[in-house]
Parts: C-alpha cells; sequence; structure tokens
C-alpha cells in the first residue's frame, strides 16, 4: 500500500504546480495592481503632503521591494514596435503614452527623442505654464500633436523656452516623417532569462516561502494559519453535526420506508436545499440575533478581547456563543446533501440479498440496518463525502463574511477585493492540496471499510 | 426529441407539483421578460430619501410599498422584480452557451475517444501554427488597439492579417506539405484524454472559490461574470454528455448506422445527439437553478457585478446596514428560493420520468 500512497503523492504535484502556476500568471498578466491604486491614485486630501513626484519614487521603492517591476515570465511575445525595455519606464502613465506612440509611430528611436524633448520642455517651464505642455502627453496621433504644437508656437517668442519648443517641434516633424505603419503586426519574442517573477517566486515557494501579503507586508502563512485555525473549529463541528443529523434521519428513512413521515420528511429537505446558504444565514441572523425578533446568539464577530494566557478550551468556550449561529447555518445547509446521499445508498442495499437473509435469521430492523447495511452502504458515501470537504471551505466564505468571523473564507473575500495576489494564491494552494489529499485520504478509507479492494499500482 | 416532449406532456397531466413549477418558471419568464411594459408605480431605480426602510404593506407619502423599501427608499416589491429580469438574462444565455460548450466538448471526446481522432501530422503542425497566429492577431493586437484607442482601421488589418494567414496555410501549405511523405502519416489525437484533464482541472478547486480568484483578476462586469459563469459550468454538461455518447456508441442501432456507411456527421448529429438530449436538458434546467444561486451570492458579497445593476443579493445585501429590515431578505430570498425549488422540481421529475422509461 505504500509504494501506491508514494505513488499517488508524486503524481498530484504536477497537477498542484498547473494550477498554481496558471493562477500566479494570472494574477500578475494584469498591468495595474494594488500598488499602483493604493500609491499614485491617492486624491489629494487635506492633509495629504506628498507631491506626485514622491508618491512616485513611493512607487518605484515599492516595486523593486516586491519585484513586481521584472518581466513576467522566461520569454513573452509582443509586437516588434515595442521595445523589449518598456517595462523600466518609470511613471506608469508615461509608459502607457510610450506605448501608444510606439503602437502609432513603430520608430522606437525618434520616439525616445521626441519623449525626451517633451520632458525637459515640462520640466523648464514655470508652474503657470505647465497646461500647455500637458496635453502632450495625452496626445498620441499626428492630429493631435499638431494641434499642441500650434499652441506652443504662440508662446514661442514670449517665452524664454524657444529653443526646447523648437526642438519639440523638429522631433514631432521626424516622429511622422519615419513612421513605418502597421509594423505592430509583427510579432518580436523576447527572452528574459531566469530574472523574471515567476523564476523568483517558484524558487521562494520551493524554500517554503510564499511572500508577504501587499496589504499590510505580514509573512502569508501567518496571516492564513491564524485564518485556518479560526475556520478550523467551525467547519469541523458543523461537519460532525451535519453528519450526525443525517445519518440518523437517513436510517429512519429506511425504516420507515413509505410511509407520510418519511414523505413529509423527503420534500421537507427537497424545499430546504433549494435555499441557498447566504438566504438561509440572512433568515437566521434575523430570526435568532437581531433585537427584533428573539436575540438568542451574538450576531458579529469572536467575542471582543482574547485572553493571552487561556489555554485553548477557555478560549473555545470563550467563542463557542458566537459560533454557535454559523454552526448551525451551517449544519442546515449540508444535511439536505449528505442525508440524500446515505438514504439512496442504505435505500439500494437494503433490498439485497445479504439484507434478506439477516432479515431471515430473525434480527431486529435496528440491527439489519446498523450492523449490516451500513459498513457496505458508506462505501460510496467516502468518495462523495471527500468531494464535500472542500466544498465547506467555499461554504466558508459566504458564512464567514455575514457573520464577521476572521476566517480562511473572510481572509480569501478580502484578499480578493483588495487583489492582495501573494495571499489569493496561497489560500488557491491550500485549497487544492486539501482537495487532492482528501481524495487520497478517500483511497486509504476505502481500503480500510473494503479490504477485498487491494492497490496495486497500475 | 420527441420522448422528452412526451415525458413533459406526461408529467403535465399526472404531477400536480410538476405543473405548478412549470407554470410559476412560465410566469416568472412573462413578468421578467415584459417588465418595462407594465405599469408600475415606480421606477426601478427611484430614490425617496424621506421614506428609508418603510415596513411592508405601508401607505407612504409618495404611494403604496406593499413590500417596503430599502436604505434608500427604492420600493422592494419593483426592485425584486427587476432582479428577476436581472437573474434570467444572466442565467439563461450563460446556460445556454455553457450547456452548447459541454455538450460539443463532452459528445466530441465520448465519440472520438482516444484513437478515433486522426489528424495529419501536416495539419497538427498547422493547426498548432495557427492556433498561436489566432493568439496574437485574434486577441493579443486587437485588445491592445482597442485598449490604446488606435481606430478600427488598424483592428480591420489586423484581422485581415489573420485571414490572410488562414489561407494561407489551409489552403497552400497544407496541401503542399501532405506531399511530403513524413507529413503525411496520421497521428491519433488523444481527444478523450484532453478533454477529461481539462474536467479535472476545472473541478480541482470549488466553484465559488475559483470564481472569485477570477474575478479579482478582471475589473467588474457582467460580460466577465457572464464568461467566469460559462468556464465554470461547462464541465457538468461535459461529463455527462461524453457518459450518455460512450453508452449510445455501443447500442445495436447506432453500430448499424455506421455499417451501412453513414457519415461521422451525420452518425453524431442525426444518430447520437437526439438520444443524448433528455439527460442534458435535466442538467441544463438543474444548472440554472444553480446558476441563480450562484449569480445572487455573488452579486450579496459584491463581487463581479456593477453597483448600478439590480440584483436578488443586491437588495438582499442592505440587510447588512440595518439587521431589522428583515423584509429586505424575505422577499427577495422567497423569489429566489421559489424559482430554484421550481427548477429543482422540474428536473427532478424529468429525471423521474427517464428513468421510468428505462425500466
Amino acid at each position: 500500500m505504500l509504494p501506491y500512497l508514494l505513488k499517488r503523492l508524486l503524481l498530484m504535484l504536477p497537477a498542484l504546480w498547473l494550477v498554481v502556476t496558471l493562477v500566479f500568471l494570472l494574477s500578475r498578466a494584469l498591468p495595474a495592481t494594488f500598488g499602483s491604486e493604493k500609491i499614485l491614485q491617492q486624491s489629494k486630501g487635506y492633509y495629504a503632503s506628498g507631491s506626485t513626484s514622491a508618491r512616485e519614487s513611493a512607487y518605484k521603492d515599492y516595486l523593486s521591494r516586491t519585484g513586481l517591476q521584472l518581466p513576467l515570465f522566461y520569454f513573452g511575445i509582443s509586437t516588434a514596435s515595442e521595445p523589449d525595455t518598456l517595462y523600466r519606464v518609470s511613471p506608469e502613465t508615461d509608459r502607457k503614452l510610450l506605448q501608444q506612440l510606439a503602437w502609432q509611430f513603430s520608430n522606437w528611436p525618434a520616439i525616445s527623442v521626441y519623449y525626451q524633448s517633451i520632458k525637459s520642455l515640462q520640466q523648464h517651464l514655470p508652474e503657470q505654464e505647465q497646461f500647455l505642455v500637458a496635453p502632450l502627453f495625452a496626445a498620441t496621433d499626428k492630429t493631435a500633436i499638431l494641434a499642441v504644437t500650434g499652441k506652443l508656437d504662440q508662446i514661442k517668442g514670449a517665452s524664454d523656452a524657444s529653443a526646447l519648443i523648437t526642438n519639440v517641434q523638429q522631433s514631432a516633424n521626424r516622429l511622422y516623417q519615419h513612421e513605418a505603419k502597421y509594423s505592430f503586426l509583427v510579432p518580436a519574442i523576447q527572452w528574459h532569462g531566469a530574472d523574471n517573477q515567476y523564476h523568483q517566486w517558484l524558487s521562494e515557494l520551493m524554500k517554503g516561502k510564499l511572500g508577504t501579503s501587499y496589504r499590510d507586508s505580514k509573512p502569508v502563512i501567518e496571516k492564513v494559519a491564524e485564518a485556518v485555525g479560526t475556520s478550523f473549529w467551525l467547519l469541523i463541528l458543523s461537519m460532525l453535526a451535519a453528519f450526525l443529523i443525517s445519518f440518523n434521519t437517513s436510517i429512519l428513512l429506511v425504516q420507515r420506508q413509505e410511509t407520510k413521515l418519511q414523505k413529509f420528511i423527503l420534500s421537507g429537505l427537497y424545499f430546504l436545499d433549494s435555499i441557498p446558504l447566504f438566504v438561509l444565514c440572512l433568515l437566521l441572523l434575523v430570526l435568532l440575533a437581531s433585537p427584533d425578533f428573539l436575540q438568542l446568539f451574538p450576531a458579529y464577530g469572536l467575542g471582543y478581547y482574547e485572553n493571552q494566557n487561556q489555554n485553548w478550551l477557555e478560549g473555545m468556550m470563550q467563542q463557542l456563543p458566537y459560533l454557535a449561529l454559523p454552526i448551525l447555518c451551517l449544519t442546515i445547509a449540508y444535511i439536505p446533501y449528505l442525508t440524500n446521499i446515505l438514504y439512496r445508498a442504505l435505500a439500494d442495499n437494503s433490498q439485497t440479498d445479504y439484507a434478506r437473509t439477516a432479515r431471515a435469521k430473525g434480527l431486529s430492523e435496528q440491527k439489519v440496518i446498523r450492523k449490516h447495511l451500513v459498513r457496505n452502504a458508506l462505501l460510496p458515501v467516502i468518495t462523495l463525502l471527500s468531494d464535500f470537504l472542500p466544498a465547506l471551505v467555499a461554504g466558508s466564505v459566504v458564512i464567514e463574511t455575514i457573520f464577521a468571523i476572521p476566517g480562511i473564507g473572510r481572509l480569501l473575500l478580502e484578499s480578493v477585493q483588495a487583489r492582495d495576489y501573494p495571499v489569493i494564491v496561497t489560500i488557491v494552494l491550500l485549497v487544492a492540496a486539501f482537495k487532492m489529499l482528501s481524495h487520497l485520504l478517500a483511497d486509504i478509507w476505502y481500503g480500510i471499510a473494503d479490504p477485498r479492494i487491494r492497490y496495486n499500482a497500475r | 426529441m420527441k420522448l422528452l416532449f412526451a415525458d413533459i406532456q406526461k408529467l403535465w397531466h399526472d404531477k400536480i407539483a410538476f405543473r405548478l413549477a412549470v407554470c410559476y418558471l412560465l410566469l416568472f419568464a412573462i413578468v421578467a421578460l415584459l417588465l418595462p411594459l407594465l405599469p408600475l408605480p415606480f421606477a426601478p431605480q427611484q430614490l425617496d430619501l424621506k421614506q428609508v426602510f418603510q415596513f411592508p404593506f405601508n401607505e407612504g407619502d409618495s404611494g403604496y410599498h406593499l413590500l417596503g423599501t430599502d436604505a434608500l427608499g427604492r420600493d422592494v416589491l419593483v426592485g425584486s422584480m427587476y432582479g428577476a429580469r436581472t437573474a434570467l438574462f444572466i442565467s439563461f444565455p450563460v446556460m445556454v452557451l455553457s450547456t452548447l460548450l459541454g455538450l460539443f466538448l463532452g459528445a466530441a471526446a465520448g465519440y472520438f475517444g482516444n484513437v478515433k481522432l486522426k489528424i495529419s501530422r501536416a495539419g497538427l503542425l498547422l493547426s498548432f501554427v495557427a492556433l498561436c497566429t489566432v493568439l496574437y492577431f485574434g486577441f493579443y493586437v486587437p485588445l491592445h488597439v482597442l485598449s490604446l484607442k488606435l481606430g478600427n482601421e488598424a483592428l480591420t488589418i489586423s484581422l485581415l492579417v489573420l485571414a490572410g494567414i488562414f489561407v494561407i496555410l489551409f489552403g497552400v501549405l497544407l496541401p503542399a506539405f501532405k506531399r511530403l511523405k513524413l507529413f503525411k502519416k496520421t497521428v491519433a489525437f488523444p481527444l478523450d484524454w484532453v478533454v477529461l484533464r481539462l474536467i479535472e482541472t476545472f473541478t480541482s478547486i470549488p466553484t465559488l472559490i475559483f470564481i472569485l480568484v477570477l474575478a479579482s483578476f478582471a475589473p467588474p462586469s457582467i460580460l466577465v461574470l457572464a464568461v467566469i459563469l460559462i468556464l465554470t459550468t461547462w464541465t457538468n454538461t461535459a461529463r455527462i454528455a461524453r457518459a450518455e455518447m460512450l453508452r449510445v456508441k455501443q447500442l445495436p442501432y447506432f453500430e448499424a448506422a455506421a455499417s451501412i456507411g453513414a457519415t461521422e456527421y451525420r452518425l453524431i448529429l442525426r444518430h447520437a445527439l437526439p438520444n443524448i438530449i433528455s439527460p442534458v436538458v435535466v442538467t441544463f434546467v438543474f444548472g440554472l437553478a444553480g446558476i441563480l444561486a450562484l449569480e445572487s451570492t455573488l452579486s450579496f458579497l459584491g463581487i463581479a457585478a456593477s453597483g448600478s445593476l439590480i440584483s436578488w443579493g443586491g437588495i438582499m445585501a442592505g440587510i447588512r446596514s440595518n439587521t431589522s429590515a428583515w423584509w429586505l431578505v424575505f422577499f427577495p430570498g422567497m423569489f429566489l428560493s421559489a424559482t430554484v425549488l421550481a427548477l429543482q422540481i422540474c428536473s427532478y421529475y424529468l429525471l423521474w420520468a427517464m428513468q421510468q422509461r428505462k425500466r
């Protein structure tokens, strides 16, 4: 059995690698990330004293700290009219302008001369004349540039920057003359070598480092471990409760087949199944935790403070009233599904020959079900349960958001809203690994439940 | 196909629950489609800041709010009706497209298996080149042209170049390559393996988490939401279609049709598809219910849908600012649950009728 398990574990790794690589590449493929939104686009508030240039340098620092200024992958394909060093241009707005010019005129030397000329003009002009140059940074085609340079002509005589203005006009002229139209249709392959984001990330991952969060620079592992610790009790307790209740319900259903009670319970479960989880949570929240109806449970959070020197049991006792309602919701939400599976499996088995034999021996119906049927019926249920475990994590997203519990689901949602990719990638890795491990666990369990199954390394 | 209609007719006569569910769904569809024509007392986004959080069945100054109002004084009944319209307009096209995709991939995987689909080496090579050119001229260049605002001319030129390359690849190069012995040899394309691995990858992460992660990569819009939902829901249909195709493939009538020399096209469309359509319809109805629930969960969480869109989930999210406003949850939640229940009842009875027929 051990070689079989080892083989399964090894086969798991490529699939895991593929999923995480895809998520990583997709997450980094977008240009405007969390940092540029937070640092550059800060609106000028009354207390904000930072100037644009200070913000830009802060953004540069941030990029080099997180390694985001590097190219994404080992190689990249882009148009030949874009130079492969474009990503190094520092303000992101200028990079956009250069990219537009590159696609429009496709002559990189002329574009860079033009860019330098408007840059130096901008630096030379005093504050009150800046509005004359500003349109140049938004003008990307010939007519727009001509319109702006025409206006510049009017102040040429009066200003002391006349040489610089002539320079701009000349370089702009060269731009149209040496234009190579539609050369963006030619693709070019760039080789970046090992100095890229993916390589760095993967090698860090191999060393066990998952990076730091974009939002608060805490290590991702710490954040995720904290969240998992909170979600763990919630998920385990509701899972156990749901399983126990649906196990006994399904036995009851098998005993009372073709009765009114059975039909009533089945249709009730069917109705319960059609209520989406978040609606169920909200209804229970309104009914059981709001002052207008019954205020049995506290509605939000996990208590006010945590005493440092209490052990885990005391901590749990403190948290239990806060966890009670979420656990109730998750339990109720998963009972229909579990009961249905268990009931189907038991009902199929109750028609078999061995069940009839057991009944013919004079065993009570209770004994037939509990001793004979359950062991056989559980076998297919194991597989379904292994699918069910990761689905619980998805349920925790909804539950933890509604009840404001700082668990894994809430962490995921918050990271998604803030585009905190290191955390997102780690959670995806965790969930995928969890799912594969639970499949593996199901296999082992199969062997224990049915000794006839042999693990031939196929 | 005829059997499916016969089933539905029989169910309509025999089962009251089925008839009720179908009537409810028809009413739902008619109201959602004709909503702009109905004489409603309020506009869907009409604010009334003097009457926030009005209780249901309450006479206000500006009119009778049957189901109360929300935090900005918007009428819950009108909001719920427009929410139904949004739900229909998102879930139905998404499910149609995802079913078509799943049916196509699943049926093809089931029919061709790992060995039946033969491609010459030249075809394989040129298909790879064609895929690369589609990615470059069909996606990379047009997307950049649109985001950099280079105008329609550049867009047309890029697509024309793509068409030209296709003509050269498959009109000129393919026949030329096929003359060489090395490239003429055919190889089997393991379609079944590829589709199964695709399904495995897409189901390796729970749907809700997968959608959350994908939604973080793109700015929220309805189109993105639709694409994400299609990407995550096609696997169910594909799995069913593949299994049904494998079952139909070995039935005697199908072998007979193949033995009299029916073409592959005809075999799949005329002989196999009508026989695998019933389970696919059941999955379609069941999937609709799933998408409805998923879409409102997402809009409740504030993911992937913009704020101006009225949806059931969005109305229900209003409970967060005032936990005693139970009507904000109760009425939209009731509409949502009733619709999901009606769809599930339909799919349950269709499945039941199919199993009855097989016996």
